[in-house]
């Protein structure tokens, strides 16, 4: 028996010189990014799909995870993957989005695209209760989930992820969108946004934000229209993935 | 800025379709394995050197670490490895070598070399207080590094400055989860120790070795090698002995 649930391993293509290092979002695990990965890897790329750490295995796992855990999980799949090619590209959904961002202005890498990114802990308090998020925790560890993530019903079947998030690694995600704000305006790579309108667990308005925040020239966001949050697995992912594709060309043969 | 301290970064050296997954030791880091990654992967192989959790950041965060996070790193090595390589070899240090002797058992793994792995908690004083220590650690928080661990004739070694007791239980529960393992072990294994390691005694070796049910299994014992014997004095014993292990296996299996 693996520790790590199925889905919820990493998974390694190797392809040409750029690599795609493809970070997945809060209380989900790889599996959510493989489908783009597949795409990137059948385009030639290297790709990378990273597992977080305290995640894809037991949700306790996630209570005593901390914000550096996630952190280093990346640079430890940016080391890997630079091992094997000259370009990095930074591929993150949800708050593997806000990782992507942060590595966007802390690690060499050449372009990041942040799919669903919150620009805060889309709860209206979190903010307010951080200080005492820990001890809240204590008593009630969990908060169930609401809204599915995806549209398309296949998808919802297929997703791994834990079944709640742990407002202990909630206040850990807060303070990781902190530190990726005050990192915004220093990003001088290329950066792509993709979010959905309908995306119900991270508002639109965050994509804006987030956009206006960002200190690099060459930005852009790219709006879906039907999709849920999880946009790499749902109804609209063939534009994602073409716009992807389109992007890391781009950038890759620009340097 | 990385999060991670300069030299304890995981590493990769793209080879042939022979993969060598390296695991370092309890409170090290990387660079303890780098140098037999590099001369695996001079020899062809592709190597692959994982980062523990906990490990080669900061001391307080191997505190919060359980030895479940230590299994699932060395899964993931396993798994990013197999992307790349059609056959996958296991090699580890210490409590890296509790570890991949622990992943055998589950994992199809083409063959595995445990160096300076120990069979049983070296002190009865910690096992006899396992109940309480994760309480007790709260007060006894550290206790200083053992000796071969320092910087000195093995090299400039990462080390944390100090053992945290709470991440001690877990190190002890994971050799006992290892030993309850080992019969389940069936692929050829290579058990390396030395004389002069005074952290786990020679007799580790020998243990480990009647435990495991491969039928394929050798034991290689040293002389002068300290506790890390991937580096230091007679470290290309070591090398050499791994080469030709993983040389021999892949002859046999074709």
């Amino acid at each position: 028996m693996t520790r790590t649930v199925q889905g919820g391993e990493p998974f390694f293509m190797q392809g040409n010189a750029t690599g795609c290092l493809l970070i997945h979002g809060f209380t989900g695990a790889p599996n959510e990014m493989r489908l783009l990965g597949e795409h990137l890897a059948a385009c030639g790329f290297s790709v990378l799909g990273i597992r977080l750490a305290g995640h894809g295995t037991s949700m306790e796992d996630l209570i005593r995870t901390r914000e550096q855990d996630w952190i280093a999980s990346v640079e430890d799949g940016f080391q890997l993957l630079q091992a094997c090619c000259d370009h990095v590209i930074a591929l993150g959904l949800s708050m593997g989005g806000v990782l992507t961002l942060h590595a966007a202005a802390n690690l060499p890498v050449t372009g990041a695209i942040a799919m669903s990114a919150p620009y805060l802990v889309p709860h209206p308090f979190i903010a307010t209760l951080r200080p005492i998020l820990p001890l809240v925790s204590r008593l009630w560890p969990y908060h169930t989930k609401r809204h599915p993530g995806l549209e398309k019903v296949e998808s919802q079947h297929e997703h791994v992820e834990y079944e709640a998030y742990p407002y202990r690694a909630v206040a850990e995600l807060e303070d990781l969108i902190r530190l990726m704000k005050a990192d915004l305006s220093a990003i001088r790579i290329p950066v792509l946004l993709m979010h959905s309108r309908a995306d119900e667990t991270v508002p639109e308005a965050h994509a804006e934000r987030l956009l206006a925040s960002l200190g690099t020239e060459d930005k852009h966001l790219l709006w879906l229209e039907e999709s849920g949050h999880v946009i790499t697995h749902d109804v609209e992912q063939d534009i994602v993935f073409d716009a992807a594709v389109k992007f890391i060309r781009r950038v890759t043969e620009e340097n | 800025m990385t999060y991670t301290i300069e030299h304890a970064e995981p590493f990769l050296f793209p080879g042939d379709k022979t993969g060598c997954l390296l695991v370092h030791g309890f409170t090290g880091a990387l660079n303890e394995m780098r140098p037999l990654g590099e001369h695996l992967a001079s020899q062809g192989y592709t190597a692959l050197g994982v980062r523990l959790s906990g490990h080669g950041t900061h001391m307080q965060d191997l505190i919060r670490t359980r030895k479940q996070d230590w299994i699932a790193d060395v899964e993931d090595g396993y798994h990013i490895l197999r992307g790349m390589c059609d056959r996958v070899f296991l090699l580890g240090l210490s409590l890296g070598g509790v570890l991949i002797l622990h992943a055998s058992s589950y994992l199809p793994v083409t063959g595995l070399v445990a160096m300076s792995a120990p069979y049983t908690t070296p002190e009865k004083r910690l096992d006899t207080l396992r109940p309480i220590l994760p309480l007790l650690s709260k007060v006894w928080r550290y206790r200083p590094q053992s000796k071969p661990g320092l910087p000195g004739k093995s090299g400039k070694l990462l080390y944390y400055p100090a053992q945290p007791i709470r991440s001690l239980a877990e190190a002890d529960d994971m050799i006992d989860l290892m030993q309850i393992a080992l019969p389940e072990v069936t692929a050829p294994a290579l058990i390396i120790h030395s004389h002069s390691d005074t952290v786990f005694p020679i007799k580790s070796a020998t243990c480990i070795y009647d435990a495991i049910s491969s039928e394929d299994k050798d034991i290689h014992l040293l002389e002068k090698n300290e506790h890390v014997v991937t580096r230091g004095e007679g470290c290309e014993i070591v090398f050499k002995a791994c080469e030709q292990f993983i040389k021999r296996v892949l002859e046999t299996s074709r």
